[in-house]
């Protein structure tokens, strides 16, 4: 699969510098094609067959996010993201705060490259027989919250929620985990799942990827503790199905619970949760 | 809303709430266009944007710091927060 590197120019600030110098470096590294944001913006067709030949890579400076939000309004279909001022958080690197990258800014832009070709090569191997043998029959019978002319749907059984709008299932130790219809139609068109890394151990109310939609990015909190054992990638490849069928085929990841019987008791049972679409309904 | 709880543990007594970095903020005013809650109200003077009403936050959302381009809002620590819930919790079911 060849790529395409689409990055923030990022003139105003040092995390740009540092995007800019990632994308040289990347598409240096992977032999891809740097699409300018400026021109694109300017003049789309300049890059349609760049663009529909190869898989897009969105390098965002911060969280402002210019990049992908070009991308968005273009309506491109993107791969894969990376956000620069997330992997300096984690990084613990001292960013120089001047807009000529120094030494530290280039060892953080060759540290998000080198993050992005190891997400590409193991992307590139056969996926780990990840989804679990328990079967997740789809839900039957919901609760239905009307608000104006809006229909939430909220499954009868099986089903627990937190306040963020995410739903668990378990069966035994294993658990699905998805976001509920009214977040779903919250959020609108979801265009992009960046999902945890398979083998995350996750705290409850920690942090399981996100996901974007044109209106905002939805940072998905673990409705319950444990390790990711599998990564919906049909829903990675094609977000809409979250829309679609957010409590069926639009699952996100199933989970190894480890603290179950109690994490349950900060969860909603659905009657609750409808009850808190309700409110939150009426409050939006 | 003062009468609202999270988990069962009264909304007022959960510090859940963003801190604005007022060196950092450039009141571009993403955040409070991006909130649904009114937790942000904008001002005259200044600090043309302040916390107005923290308990409207949602206990564990971080949503507006990723519209955020300075980074200039942050939020306490999930894990210390998460243990005091579960300490009332605890102590109102003692009672
Ligand atoms: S998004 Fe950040 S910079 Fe903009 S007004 Fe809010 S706190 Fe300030
Ligand atoms: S964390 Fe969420 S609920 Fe709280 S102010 Fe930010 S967007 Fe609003």
């Amino acid at each position: 699969m060849t790529h395409a590197i689409l990055s923030c120019n990022g003139l105003d600030k040092p995390e740009g510098s540092v995007a800019r110098e990632v994308a040289i470096r990347a598409a240096a590294a992977t032999g891809s094609e740097i699409i300018c944001p400026v021109l694109l913006h300017r003049a789309p067709a300049r890059y349609k067959k760049a663009l529909s030949e190869n898989a897009v890579i969105v390098v965002d400076g911060c969280s402002t996010r210019c990049a992908s939000k070009l991308a968005e309004s273009l309506d491109i279909k993107v791969d894969r993201k990376v956000l620069v001022s997330d992997v300096l958080k984690s990084s613990g690197i001292a960013l120089e705060p001047t807009l000529n990258l120094g030494p530290n800014g280039v060892g953080l832009a060759q540290a998000v490259v080198d993050g992005l070709l190891q997400s590409l090569n193991a992307s590139s191997e056969p996926a780990p027989s990840a989804v679990s043998s328990v079967v997740f029959a789809p839900p039957t019978e919901h609760l239905v919250v009307t608000h104006d002319k809006f229909e939430f749907r909220i499954p009868v059984a099986d089903y627990m929620f937190n306040e963020n709008d995410v739903w668990v299932r378990a069966v035994d130790d294993v658990a699905r985990v998805g976001i509920s219809d009214y977040m779903q139609q919250s959020l609108t068109d979801i265009n992009f799942f960046d999902a945890p890394k398979t083998d995350a151990v996750v705290d409850q109310f920690g942090e399981l990827g996100s996901l974007e939609s044109a209106k905002a990015v939805f940072e998905i909190i673990a409705p319950a503790s444990g390790t990711v054992v599998a990564v919906n990638a049909e829903v990675v490849a094609n977000p809409g199905l979250i829309n679609e069928d957010p409590y069926g085929k639009g699952w996100l990841v199933e989970m190894k619970l480890t603290n179950w019987p109690e994490d349950r008791e900060l969860l909603l049972k659905p009657e609750a949760y409808a009850k808190t679409v309700k409110h939150k309904a009426e409050e939006a | 809303m003062s009468d609202t709880t999270f988990m069962g543990v009264p909304r007022d007594k959960i510090p859940w709430f963003p801190t604005i970095d007022y060196d950092k903020c450039n009141y571009c005013m993403e955040c409070d266009t991006f909130c649904p809650h009114r937790v942000f109200e904008r001002r005259e003077g200044d600090r043309k944007l302040v916390v107005a009403n923290p308990n409207h936050c949602v206990v564990f959302c971080r949503a507006c710091s990723k519209t955020c381009g300075p980074d200039a809002l942050s939020f306490p620590n999930k894990t210390e927060i998460l243990a005091l819930i579960k300490q009332i919790r605890a102590e109102e079911s003692a009672k």
